[in-house]
């Protein structure tokens, strides 16, 4: 099976003098079609960088990043704005959206954005707001849903157009764990029903859990990669083994406790 | 290095924000153009014309000042507070950096003066300039002539303006300021989202719509059908109704703009949200659009007064008479006259040199009944009852004892003026009336009346009325004023005047002495050398200074707050319109997260720029139709009122002005949000 996304050699290095941070210092690795996978590291180590790199966001000094065997850096103009729309998914911390729209026009945003007729949105918006339980709240302003009813609108505009991936950064870090546990049942469950492909930064080890793989970075380079023996290995058990690898990377929640 | 933040925070404001150092230039302009105004060609020699009426002009030229200074401090704090508003997070960073509060007011102090002390090296120059262009070009329009023109350059407006002009800078500065240095730096430091204001039921704002169009609807029929000129309270009344239903319109049009949001083709990018957008500002800033709204209204409403009063003064009178001897008792006093010209040699200066003998009947003492017109008071009567038969029957049921005018004299006034001279049977006459008298469809329903040749009896003997009313002005100014009086063949003038009469010289000058210069000119220079020879005259200088004081005044100040309106209604928009694109940059660069291109988001910008615009212009536009309308007919005759497409005429070429206006500056606003968008799209790709 051929790569949704390929990732080779990305270096992206911040300040020009002779000492320069290395955010990214030559990442190689693939997404695979259909997969979770998390990437986790410190402060500092990289993994927002690598995020806003694939979302075209940051511009990388040098290596290559490939979505669907395309190159992404070579886009712009019109192709790049059907990348961000269509390709890939964001998913914020913040979940950044629009407050002055009501979560269905928040969620049909991006059909406007790309010239995709609403009708044929409409059918997948009653779908997934019916999987993400959000469809009492669809005519709401955001300032008047939870924090955990707002992500859920967050996940359903990443997901409205079918992207190849979801990038999700940080999707549980504003939400109470009840909160974020309903989040990653309910992304777990897209990218086992709906073969979503999703990319996910995080801190918390809790959410990394439902990942299928992750990959741990520390200064710009992957450190450690762990994989979830499916379908032998227990949730609980894949979370023990995040927590020792946390606490040999070090600046880990499992070091402090 | 301190010296070195305020030039360079002075500078980049500048730089960054164009619409504020824009501004400040208006306000200096405006400022020295109302100072300067005594100073001008046309107010010097209006002066020595109507130096009264001059004269209150010029007292109320402090009030104006006054009322520019309140108006303009509203536009600088406006600017100015968008100036400060978008520089926050740079004061948090110098607080949290460990400057002293009090230093950072001194910096924004310093920073302040040195862009209001640019603008005044800047405007106080450029002010001067216009204020010069604009005498000459009154000047020349009026047809004073510009050969004696002085430079109206005046030391006391120029330091009026500059005091003036700092004065509500430091004001505004104070304000702001001061709010700004009271705020926690986390604050300062922080993005200030707008928030989402509270959302009333639908219901609600439904009420707000119905209220404000029902109440504009009847402040309009009230304007249009002069019941709001019948007194101060229906005054008073239609203007609140005209207020009221604005805000309310303007709260409600929240309702309408929901509707179209779900009714609307949602398939065009970005549609809902700049919907939402221009929803939002609409509703979240329904007051304050409603007052630009009401700006622009009133700056609409200026232009439309200095058009209709400019129009009724012009029109007045066509002029036919440029002078007028008067105090002449008999035919020797005025051959005496005629004997000075010629003796002064001015006689050369007179086309036209000829007695209007005028007189009262002295055949008879009973001045209740020298003169009955019964027939056609009861013609009048019989007619449908109107304002013009009301007036009418008011006053010839007075003129027992009227004015007679020999056909002779008159004769010769009406083949100077180039028209057919009467011709009267022995027992006929002609009636006269001034022509403010037959305003307002009277002269037309006596002509009516006329045309069946009535009998009336003027002392004991029946005589018939022919022809139609005469209304060609008897002298030059003001020294003959006639509601009625009956133009007589001579013999029969003399007769009933028993050879008393007063005659009145008129001097009409010849084409040869108005080549000379403008007919301002002329008149004034022979004026001059009229003053030796000490006879008693009027000359057609005193009209024409009248006229021209009203329409100089007119246009002067009536154009004068109808910019300052403009620019204000405007600025404000514009300022609001930045600052609230400012705080919800969040979303922009969600959007841009969301793969929206720049062009995308410029034009969805755009178009919220059109209808932010748009929509307040297009109330005060459609309510400036009404309020125009109003202005006429309170201030203009039902003769010139009846000529509609006149007036559409003169209300759609304000409308057109107003349009170029607003195109001005929604250009000037869509540069501006270009640049701000960019500054969100770049910076993120270049991290």
């Amino acid at each position: 099976m051929e790569p949704i996304l390929k990732i080779e050699s990305l270096k992206k290095y911040y300040g020009k003098s002779k000492n320069p941070t290395r955010a990214l210092n030559g990442i190689t690795f693939q997404v695979m079609p259909g997969e979770f996978l998390g990437i986790m590291g410190s402060s500092g180590s990289g993994k927002s960088t690598l995020l806003n790199c694939i979302a075209t966001v940051t511009r990388p000094d040098s290596g290559s990043i490939a979505m669907k065997g395309r190159q992404i850096q070579s886009l712009k103009g019109a192709a790049l704005s059907d990348y961000r729309g269509k390709e890939i998914g964001y998913l914020f911390q913040n979940f950044e959206l629009l407050d002055n729209l009501t979560g269905q026009e928040n969620i049909l945003l991006p059909l406007s954005l790309h010239s995709v007729p609403e009708k044929e949105g409409m059918e997948r918006l009653r779908r997934l707001a019916s999987y993400l339980e959000i469809t009492d709240v669809l005519q709401k302003f955001p300032a008047q849903m939870s924090g955990g009813q707002r992500q859920r609108v967050a996940a359903a505009r990443a997901l409205i157009l079918k992207p190849g991936v979801i990038l999700a950064d940080e999707p549980t870090g504003a939400l109470d764990s009840k909160n974020a546990k309903a989040l990653m049942e309910k992304l777990s469950g897209l990218n086992q029903e709906e073969k979503a492909t999703i990319l996910m930064v995080t801190h918390d080890s809790n959410a990394a859990s439902y990942c299928r793989r992750i990959l741990f970075i520390q200064d710009g380079v992957i450190f450690y990669e762990l994989r979830r023996d499916l379908p032998e290995e227990s949730q609980q058990d894949f979370y023990a083994r995040i927590l020792n690898v946390m606490a040999q990377l070090g600046g880990g929640s499992a070091n402090v406790l | 290095m301190f010296f070195k933040l305020i030039s360079r925070g002075s500078r980049r404001n500048r730089k960054e924000n164009g619409l504020f150092f824009g501004s400040l230039l208006v306000t200096i302009l405006a400022f020295y153009m109302i100072l300067s105004m005594p100073r001008q060609d046309v107010m010097l020699f209006l002066n020595q014309v109507e130096s009264q009426a001059i004269d209150k002009l010029l007292t109320i030229i402090p009030v104006f000042y006054g009322i520019s200074l309140l108006i303009l401090f509203f536009l600088i704090y406006y600017a100015s507070k968008y100036q400060l508003e978008r520089r926050r997070h740079e004061f948090g960073v110098y607080l949290t950096l460990g400057m002293r509060r009090k230093k950072l007011f001194v910096l924004l102090l310093m920073e302040d003066l040195q862009g209001s002390l640019l603008a005044l090296l800047i405007g106080l120059p450029s002010a001067v300039l216009l204020s010069e262009l604009t005498g000459l070009i009154t000047a020349r329009l009026v047809g004073i002539g510009i050969i004696g023109h002085r430079v109206s350059f005046s030391l006391q407006a120029v330091v009026g303006t500059a005091a003036g002009f700092l004065l509500i800078k430091l004001a505004a500065f104070l304000i702001l300021s001061g709010r700004i240095s009271r705020q926690e730096i986390d604050s300062l430091l922080m993005e200030m989202p707008e928030g989402v204001k509270k959302q009333q039921s639908p219901f609600f704002y439904g009420v707000c719509l119905f209220a404000g169009i029902f109440c504009l609807a009847v402040s309009y029929r009230a304007a249009i059908q002069g019941i709001a000129w019948s007194g101060a309270l229906p005054m008073g009344r239609t203007l609140l109704l005209g207020l009221f239903g604005t805000f309310a319109l303007f709260m409600g049009l929240r309702l309408p703009m929901e509707l179209a949001l779900r009714s609307g083709n949602h398939n065009r990018r970005l549609h809902i949200f700049q919907f939402r957008q221009i929803q939002e500002t609409v509703v979240r800033r329904s007051g304050t659009l409603a007052v630009c709204s009401l700006l622009i209204l009133a700056a609409l409403c200026c232009f439309g007064a200095g058009v209709s009063i400019f129009r009724f003064y012009k029109n007045s009178e066509p002029h036919l008479l440029d002078y007028t001897f008067t105090g002449l008792e008999s035919e020797e006093a005025a051959a005496s006259v005629r004997r000075t010209l010629e003796e002064n040699h001015l006689e050369p200066y007179f086309e036209h040199l000829f007695e209007m003998r005028v007189g009262h009947i002295r055949t008879t003492d009973d001045y209740e009944h020298a003169f009955r017109m019964e027939s056609i008071l009861s013609a009048i009567r019989e007619l449908p009852p109107s304002e013009a038969t009301n007036v009418l029957l008011n006053n010839l049921g007075y003129e027992t004892y009227p004015y007679l005018i020999s056909l002779d004299s008159y004769n010769q006034l009406l083949t100077a003026a180039g028209m057919e001279p009467l011709t009267l049977g022995p027992k006929e006459a002609a009636v006269y009336m001034d022509r403010e008298f037959t305003r307002d469809g009277r002269g037309r329903l006596l002509n009516y009346i006329l045309e069946t040749e009535p009998e009336v009896v003027l002392d004991q003997e029946t005589i018939r009325l022919t022809g139609e009313v005469q209304t060609t002005d008897l002298v030059t100014d003001r020294s003959l004023t006639l509601s009625f009086a009956l133009i007589l063949p001579d013999d029969r003038f003399t007769y009933y005047t028993q050879g008393h009469y007063g005659i009145y010289l008129d001097g009409i000058l010849a084409e040869s002495a108005k080549e000379k210069g403008s007919l301002l000119t002329v008149i004034s220079d022979l004026n001059q050398q009229m003053n030796r020879t000490g006879l008693s005259y009027e000359s057609y200088l005193q009209n024409m200074g009248r006229q021209l004081f009203y329409m100089v005044a007119a246009s002067y100040l009536t154009i004068y707050l109808a910019i300052i309106f403009l620019i204000i209604a405007n600025t404000v928009i514009s300022v609001q319109f930045l600052m609230s694109q400012q705080k919800s940059n969040r979303r922009y660069r969600t959007l841009i997260r969301l793969g929206a291109p720049y062009e995308t988001l410029c034009q969805s910008a755009r178009k919220q720029i059109n209808w932010y615009f748009g929509i307040p212009a297009a109330v005060a536009a459609c309510s400036s139709l009404f309020g125009v309308r109003s202005l006429f007919a309170g201030i203009l005759s039902s003769d010139m009122r009846g000529n509609l497409s006149e007036l559409m005429i003169a209300s759609a070429s304000m409308i057109l002005g107003l349009c170029v206006v607003e195109w001005i500056y929604m250009t000037a606003v869509k540069c501006s949000s270009d640049r701000y968008l960019l500054t969100l799209t770049v910076p993120m790709r270049e991290e």
